[in-house]
């Protein structure tokens, strides 16, 4: 990037897990109560934003550019334009940079940003076999028509295609996500135990950060049900006092029989959105704003969709090129639990110099992740990952972690569904 | 200049109203003279083949007839020949020798309706503007233009009774379900819609289809009317519980108009319209009308001073009160801000958010789809953040002095040059409330009664230094809101609680000597207020009540002296329907004397109607008087519809002062002075009162 963007502030909902208390609050209602507060907590003027980006991947069938629709709701009026973004599971980053290179390109000035999902909201499909036969049903005129048409129909189409699992899985490679962990685990030797004390790990920290409110500094509460006055302020994925022997009872979930990954050492299904006001570092200037952070660089790279889990070694490594900067350079780092065997590996493949050779093309590693900076409140395994939206918010995460720890260079980087990776160098003053 | 002028082309003739100097087309007397001569003229023309009636005002088809010249009729000969004589006219358009159609595309009101259903046919527009009824019960009288007669053979006796008993006003797609119209189209569409309209009449196959379509008598109504009548009449009942006779003879009308031929109906209708137009309720009603439509004109500030636009709104307080204000102003798509003291509280007050869109919903006037919408204008903090854009604040966080005060000094340092403060304040001062604030021309009363979906009046409060435009912004607001603004004075209580307040003190006195309090509410109910003073009191909370009662009587000490059996009941921990206990007990939807209360009675003795009616508005009289005489509302009409729009003060009476024009001053002096003697000073008449008795004047002039 030419020059740094500034990210004048960021918010998101607290994150509830799947089917649960925000269940009833589509992506789009989501979307648009943390749009809003984040425009009203910045304090700039709805009609001074040049357009609204929003990551979202299961894209709702009554809100397709869902982007707009949260706008509109928010607040910004009908000229404010908006458009949806979609890369997977970095699709709440995909919005950043999009906007961060309208901004530099001259596009526009002041962006709006972020992710939305509700991964509870995600529908169940007919069958290819069902919605033939119903088609055909609309087309056909008369009775013996019908007849003929419904003697097409077999029970077995009438098992519904869940929408979730099927967008969890790499239609290239046949695999769904949990496959693609399993099979890190295999390559690089990770153990169930190995596995299983992470996330143990991930659930301590996460406690410790939201009992010290350090989640609350970037959470707007939201009301969920308003029949009833309840809202929700704090994530509800975090399992006080998790403990090794819980996970340990746990059967693997993908691979039943050999298997390592399960439900407790595998990211949660989540509901949630965040956002971020974006900007020139000169507009922010002129403004008079303090921006809580920049964006200083950004890559993304491909890999084969069977090992998405390592995306985060590749945009790394082509960020680190990019910016001739080194893994010590980063002074917090927040790299997307997905899955611990991803993580884990992830670890491996950025110490490992043969696996720079063979795979990224570098004569040495990329370099030791200190675990001692690495999600240091905890992360997907804990909070949950609603896939659109945790992009989004490792941005705010790191940038509000920076902070708070007077430090001023950090690394955001998570690995995406069907072999990608994508790498943020995010900087505070 | 006529207001009716002729246009023939291809033996299509086109009569165009246009009345001369008037944004609107209204039936007075001298235009009924005009289309007289108009359709005498027209009744020979041969090369005619159909006429349109149709309006050349913008949104305005015809508005009905000119109520001021019905105000002013006062006797029942002159009313009936007036109506008789309309009838006359319009029904002259049915003898012309060639096809009619009026051509509704905007309002059309009573006469103007009533004109449309002696055309052969009507067709509408989906203009929003076009609105379809007979909405004269509203004003104490009845269709007099042979609207009841046409309109029953029109459409069938029970959706006439329906409209016109309802006052309902009815958009074109409606009415043309209701068969009122043949044919509904969209306004963009109307001139070749209705040249295809206009083909298929004078097609003698194509009209025979539109005749089709026209309504037939269903079995019910045929042969068991009465049905519907008994059915009509009840529903009147529990609205108006009798009050209202125009409703009444309505009904009456209908049955008696059964089985005789329409001319005598008609005379029926006439004389019935005559009886109702020189009757009280009706001149009351027609003056609150007035009163409503110079109101709504009123800015009380000079016409110079222009209104901030308001679009951004906060409410602070997450009560009772700030949800149902939150609630308004999402209604009317507003984004509002709710800064409560917590989360927790916030998400309470979304209950009743919630609830009062359930209401509306059940009503029907609104699809879930807004309401989600509606909702979603709504953000919400417990912290001072996000106000930088908002235009108007509203506070209504408790009734203490000291917590306001804490309240507007945050808010001066969050919020921005322009916007306005306004306090929904009941009882304190707002001169008082703006020491200490760095700008206190910004700073307004804007009060609202509870609940707020309910009750339509908004008192609004300059204290000394509030601009003008502060009160312009705020009176626009309230009205964009639905609800009627009145100005009033920075006085301990304002207007309408200073009054009333009065009235329920006195009813706990009345009680304290010995009257039950079933008796005490139900003649009071009897004599139209929507609900007794003991209800009243148990509604808003005891605890409430007596806190401004308490502010009252440190204002204006002797006369409004809190009634010491009010302390005890207060220290009986009984507060009203919040805990189930006040004045009576609650459970469920029964509701009962509370043996608590009468245990503390000393005595008790029998009490006639009149005596506790004779209490219960001297007072609330004497002390209209005297904010009237303080300049705390601009003058009687004003305060009147203060009193009907929050308290409930029945509309047929037209209101407190009114009331007591038709008691006659030098009677309620005579009144106040039995009434001082008997009770003490606090009845005592004020000045206003006694020079108007010494010169025989009346609260309204001329």
């Amino acid at each position: 990037m030419s020059q740094r963007v500034a990210i004048i502030d960021g918010l998101r909902t607290p994150i509830a897990k799947a089917s649960g208390k925000l269940k009833d609050l589509r992506a789009d209602l989501l979307g648009a109560h943390i749009v809003k507060e984040v425009v009203l907590r910045t304090g700039i003027d709805f009609d001074m934003y040049d357009e609204v980006i929003i990551g979202n991947v299961g894209q709702p069938s009554d809100a397709v550019n869902i982007a707009r629709v949260i706008a509109l709701r928010a607040g910004f009026s009908d000229k404010t334009s908006a458009y949806t973004v979609h890369r997977n599971c970095a699709s709440g980053m995909e919005s950043i940079t999009t906007a961060a290179s309208k901004i530099l390109s001259g596009h526009g000035e002041i962006y709006l940003a972020g992710g939305a999902e509700s991964m509870s909201n995600l529908p169940l499909l007919f069958t290819k076999g069902m919605s033939d036969i119903i088609e055909a049903m609309l087309r056909s005129k008369s009775l013996i028509d019908k007849i003929k048409t419904l003697s097409r129909f077999t029970p077995s189409y009438l098992k519904p295609i869940v929408g979730l699992m099927q967008g969890l899985t790499d239609p290239l490679s046949g695999l769904i996500m949990g496959s693609t962990a399993e099979i890190l685990a295999q390559d690089f030797g990770i153990s169930r135990a190995e596995q299983d004390y992470f996330a143990l790990a991930s659930h301590q920290k996460a406690e410790r950060a939201q009992k010290e409110g350090i989640f609350a500094q970037e959470i707007a509460p939201i009301v969920y049900d308003a029949k009833n006055g309840l809202i929700m302020s704090d994530d509800d994925g975090i399992r006080y006092a998790q403990s090794i022997e819980a996970l340990t009872r746990l059967k693997p979930f993908f691979d039943k029989r050999n298997g390592t990954v399960t439900a407790g050492n595998s990211a949660q299904i989540s509901d949630a959105a965040a956002a971020v006001v974006l900007m020139s570092e000169s507009k922010a200037k002129e403004m008079g704003l303090t921006p809580l952070g920049y964006l200083r660089e950004y890559a993304y790279a491909g890999l084969e969709p069977a090992r998405m889990g390592l995306g985060p070694a590749y945009s790394t490594a082509k960020i680190l090129e990019m910016t001739k900067m080194k893994m010590s350079d980063f002074e917090l780092i927040e790299l997307n639990e997905a899955f611990a065997s991803q993580v884990l590996a992830n670890m491996a493949a950025f110490e490992s110099k043969k696996y720079a050779q063979t795979h990224l093309g570098r004569d040495e590693a990329l370099g030791a992740i200190d675990t001692n900076i690495l999600n240091v409140n905890g992360g997907g395994i804990a909070l949950g990952h609603p896939v659109g939206m945790t992009g989004t918010r490792l941005v705010i995460h790191t940038l509000k972690e920076l902070r708070r720890r007077n430090k001023n260079v950090g690394l955001a980087t998570l690995c995406i569904g069907g072999g990608q990776g994508a790498s943020l160098i995010l900087e505070v003053e | 200049m006529s207001a009716f002028s002729l246009h023939v082309e291809n033996k299509i003739a086109t009569l165009l109203f246009d009345m001369p100097n008037s944004s609107v087309n209204l039936l007075s007397i001298s235009v009924m003279r005009e289309l007289e001569a108009k359709l005498d003229e027209l009744k020979n023309r041969k090369d005619i083949d159909i006429m349109l009636f149709k309006s050349a005002k913008e949104g305005v088809f015809i508005a009905g007839a000119d109520i001021s010249e019905i105000e002013s009729l006062t006797d029942e000969q002159t009313s009936h020949d007036v109506v008789r004589n309309g009838q006359i006219i319009l029904s002259k358009i049915r003898v012309l020798p060639f096809y009619t159609v009026a051509v509704i595309n905007g309002a059309c009101l009573g006469g103007g309706f009533e004109l449309a259903l002696n055309c052969d046919y009507r067709i509408a527009t989906q203009n929003p503007k076009t609105k379809i009824g007979l909405p004269e019960v509203n004003l104490g009288v009845l269709p007099g233009f042979g609207g009841t007669q046409n309109l029953k053979h029109l459409i069938g006796k029970q959706k006439a009774l329906e409209l016109i008993l309802g006052a309902k006003l009815i958009n074109g797609l409606k009415a043309q379900k209701l068969k009122m119209v043949d044919s509904c189209v969209p306004e963009g569409y109307l001139e070749f819609k209705l040249e295809s309209f206009i083909k298929a009449i004078l097609d003698d196959k194509e009209r025979a289809k539109i005749d089709a379509t026209r309504y037939k008598m269903n079995l019910l109504e045929r042969f068991a009317p009465s049905l519907i009548y008994k059915f009509a009449l009840k529903e009147v009942m529990k609205k108006t519980k009798g009050r209202y006779p125009a409703p009444l003879e309505v009904i009456e009308l209908f049955k008696k108009t059964e089985k005789i031929p329409l001319n005598e109906a008609l005379s029926l209708e006439a004389y019935a319209f005559a009886r109702l137009c020189v009757s009280n309720v009706s001149k009351n009603l027609i003056s609150i009308f007035f009163a409503s439509e110079r109101l709504k004109h009123d800015t009380f500030v000079e016409k110079e001073v222009l209104p901030l636009d308001v679009h951004d709104i906060s409410v602070i307080g997450s009560g009772v009160m700030g949800g149902g204000i939150v609630w308004l102003f999402s209604k009317i798509d507003k984004a509002v801000r709710l800064k409560g003291r917590s989360y927790d509280s916030i998400a309470e007050s979304f209950k009743s958010i919630s609830k009062f869109y359930d209401d509306v919903l059940k009503r029907g006037r609104i699809t879930k789809r807004e309401v989600e919408l509606k909702i979603g204008h709504i953000s919400y903090t417990d912290k001072y953040n996000g106000f930088n854009n908002i235009d108007l604040v509203v506070e209504a966080v408790v009734e203490n002095i000291e917590t306001k005060k804490d309240v507007y000094k945050d808010l001066e340092s969050v919020v921005n040059e322009k916007c306005i403060i306004a306090s929904n304040t009941s009882s304190l001062s707002i001169s008082m409330l703006a020491e200490g604030m760095k700008k206190p021309e910004r700073f307004i009363g804007m009060h609202f009664f509870n609940p707020v979906p309910r009750m339509p009046l908004v008192e609004v409060i300059a204290g000394e230094k509030t601009s003008n435009q502060t009160i312009a912004t705020v009176v626009k607001l309230a009205r964009d809101a639905g609800k009627t603004a009145i100005l009033v004075g920075d006085c301990a209580g304002f207007l309408v609680n200073r009054i009333l307040i009065t009235y329920i003190n006195e009813s706990v006195r009345m009680f304290r000597e010995g009257a039950s309090i079933l008796l005490i509410d139900e003649t009071i109910e009897e004599f139209g207020m929507p609900m007794g003073p003991f209800s009243l009191a148990d509604e808003v909370g005891l605890d409430v009540g007596y806190k401004v009662s308490k502010v009252l009587e440190e204002a204006y000490g002797e006369r409004m002296k809190v009634a010491p059996i009010l302390e005890e009941v207060i220290n009986m921990k009984l507060i009203g329907k919040k805990n189930k206990k006040g004045f009576y007990t609650y459970s469920g939807k029964e509701k009962e004397i509370n043996k608590e209360v009468t245990a503390i009675q000393p005595r008790s003795r029998a009490y006639s109607k009149p005596e506790i009616i004779d209490r219960a508005m001297m007072i609330m009289i004497n002390e209209a008087a005297r904010a009237l005489e303080e300049n705390i509302v601009k003058d009687a009409s004003q305060l009147d519809m203060a009193m009907i729009m929050g308290t409930g003060f029945p509309p047929f009476r037209g209101g407190l002062l009114k009331y007591a024009d038709s008691l006659g001053i030098e009677k309620v002096y005579i009144s106040l002075v039995g009434l001082e003697e008997k009770y003490g000073k606090r009845f005592e008449p004020c000045e206003l009162i006694v020079n108007m008795a010494a010169n025989n004047e009346a609260f309204y002039k001329g």
